[in-house]
């Protein structure tokens, strides 16, 4: 079985009008084994900006931690937070240098830039970028994903309509994933602040 | 006891195969192969067209071979792939038709029963894991409409106003046919005929294993007409202005 | 897809099986005809899909059937499969190479039954009113999960066949998609 889907995850992030969320599942497993059911995959990389860090678990603890060291190194260099283009360029550059024994993870970057335009784009695990305008997905439920933010999607969405639609996009695409789910987080970015949500989900 | 040719001596003798095992192998690979058919439905009629070469790996080695056989009075048959297979199946079509004449009921054996007898034949072949390594286009009058059908070494099997096989089907198919088929009023048989040999033109200059010598067969509703092998005129002057291959 | 005027059967996967398969089972709804001087019903005719798949257990027939047409009561039912004959009655089902992408968006979307207990159609949901789906309600569904197929899935192809059962017969649609 592909090391990819060995602890199984999901992430997806949406653009809105002048807002921007990201959502993920929480479990971690061992193949069908469910071994947790609060395991973080998303991680805030700025005021405005989050990093969803779906596939190998253990290689998204590491690569989180070294992410945020060189963002901590890039935010004392330049005095500023990092723009999330930047941060994609950063993320990029890091997983390139182990191309050839990547980590196993194909990240997700959502964020406000500095001039609170909504920002998402995704990596392959070898750090090929991804810009978009609407939405991104990773992880084992990604077909799923796909089908759901396909149909579900509109821009300018507000932030309310926003958080509906990455949770309804989430929750049924994980559902037909064995791999994925166990509970839901959603963080919901807009300029002066940002709203966390645990969703209330199947169990099994 | 004798030492002939009926001895039960001992003798060194070749592995053979255990009980249960099958040590046949089937041919998987094609050997003197044709390249693309063309067909395209036209008003009152449908017209294929096929180069008379047949290829040993990249060797031009047979250069008058018919790709084409005749089937009752209004169909035609066009194959590329493995030649010898072809013949295969212009030999089963032979005894479908004469089987089919011992009746002298008067009935004609029509283009779709002879389309669906090969989709037949080929997909059990192929079942077999033994398949006939061909692509197959059936063309005929059908009841007084044009009927132009495609059958592979699969089985697969459909109808479309314009077909192609082989290399016909990625330089031919879309720019040339489907341009015609697409502009919605049917085209005369002489505009059927001249747009196949453009085509055929066209493949010559790009496909490696293509011929400027081919045969074009025509069915409408006075019956089926398989043109004799005629060339084509080619320029190679534009070969030159084609950049990133000398 | 291929159908009588009350079942209707859509195959995808390997063609040249989806052809022969379809050949066997126009002749033995025509021999059950002959001999039992009435159509085959739905359920029946997916009983027999399920056995004759199951017949080619060791060299199967490379297919996703999903069967359809009305039941003994003229209630509307959907058949799904495995290529081995594994099948089930269910209320919306998609199959071929874009299900991953469809069933959840059916899951979320395709509204049950009303006496049909919650755990199927509409799902994640809150206070949603179970009731009959109507026609209309079905075709825009249909056309939006094939909308979004043909987005994302390379082998959605240019057009999609919309077949409906209903007791006064059968209808037939075809809807474009995007053309690349």
């Amino acid at each position: 079985m592909s090391i990819m889907e060995y602890n199984g995850s999901a992430v997806v992030a949406m653009t809105g009008k002048e807002c921007v969320a990201i959502a993920a599942d929480r479990r971690l497993g061992a193949q069908a084994q469910t071994v947790s059911t609060d395991f973080q995959k998303v991680f805030q990389m700025g005021p405005k900006l989050f990093v969803g860090l779906p596939g190998l678990g253990t290689d998204a603890i590491t690569v989180s931690q070294r992410l945020k060291f060189r963002l901590n190194m890039y935010t004392l260099r330049e005095e500023r937070d990092i723009e999330p283009k930047t941060m994609i360029n950063l993320v990029s550059s890091f997983l390139y240098e182990r191309r050839f024994g990547p980590y196993f993870v194909e990240p997700v970057v959502a964020g406000l830039d500095s001039k609170n335009q909504p920002y998402v784009a995704s990596t392959d695990l070898i750090g090929c970028p991804m810009e978009t305008s609407d939405f991104v997905v990773g992880g084992t439920s990604s077909e799923q994903l796909y089908g759901m933010c396909e149909s579900l999607y509109k821009p300018d969405m507000a932030p309310d309509d926003l958080f509906e639609t990455i949770s309804q996009a989430l929750m049924n695409a994980v559902d037909r994933d064995c791999l994925a789910g166990w509970g839901a987080i959603v963080h919901i970015i807009e300029k002066d602040k940002i709203t966390t949500r645990e969703l209330k989900a199947r169990m099994d | 006891m004798s030492t002939g040719w009926m001895s039960q001596t001992a003798q060194p003798r070749a592995p053979q195969p255990q009980a249960g095992e099958d040590a046949r192998t089937r041919t998987m690979r094609p050997i003197v192969t044709g390249t693309s058919v063309l067909g395209i439905k036209f008003d009152g009629g449908v017209a294929i067209a096929a180069d008379t070469l047949g290829s040993y790996g990249s060797l031009a080695r047979f250069r008058e071979i018919s790709r084409m056989c005749k089937v009752g009075n209004q169909t035609v048959v066009g194959g590329g792939g493995d030649v010898a297979d072809f013949h295969m199946i212009r030999d089963l079509l032979n005894t479908l038709e004469i089987e089919n004449r011992e009746y002298e009921d008067e009935h004609d054996i029509k283009p779709q029963a002879v389309h669906t007898y090969l989709t037949r034949v080929l997909y059990n072949r192929r079942s077999q894991m033994n398949p006939l390594w061909n692509t197959v286009l059936v063309a005929g009058m059908q009841d007084g409409e044009p009927y132009l059908g495609y059958t592979d070494k699969l089985g697969v099997a459909y109808q479309e106003s314009t077909l192609a096989c082989g290399y016909g089907a990625y330089i031919a198919l879309g720019p040339l046919l489907r341009e015609v088929a697409d502009k919605g009023e049917p085209i005369t048989k002489d505009a059927a005929v001249a747009l196949l040999q453009k085509c055929l033109k066209v493949l010559w200059y790009r496909d490696a294993r293509s011929l400027n010598r081919f045969e074009i067969a025509t069915v409408t509703a006075e019956g089926v007409d398989i043109s004799a092998p005629q060339s084509s005129e080619s320029d190679w002057g534009i070969a030159s202005m084609v950049r990133g291959y000398e | 897809m291929s159908s009588t005027d009350k079942t209707v059967l859509a195959s995808a996967g390997f063609h040249g099986d989806v052809l022969t398969l379809v050949k066997r089972i126009g002749v033995r709804m025509q021999n059950y005809e002959y001999q039992h001087r009435k159509p085959m019903s739905t359920p029946a005719c997916a009983q027999m899909l399920a056995t004759m798949l199951y017949g080619k257990r060791f060299f199967p027939y490379y297919t996703y059937n999903i069967l359809a047409g009305l039941d003994a009561d003229g209630k509307g039912c959907v058949f799904s499969y495995d290529p081995v004959g594994s099948y089930e009655r269910e209320h919306y089902r998609a199959a071929g190479t874009a299900s991953a992408l469809l069933q959840p968006f059916l899951d979320n979307q395709a509204r049950a039954l009303a006496r049909i207990p919650d755990y199927i159609g509409r799902k994640n949901q809150q206070g949603v009113v179970f009731e009959p789906i109507s026609k209309e309600r079905a075709m825009t569904i249909i056309k939006d999960v094939f909308t979004s197929a043909a987005e994302r899935d390379i082998y959605t192809g240019d057009a999609v066949d919309i077949r409906i059962v209903t007791k006064d017969g059968l209808e037939e649609h075809r809807f474009p998609l995007r053309c690349d």
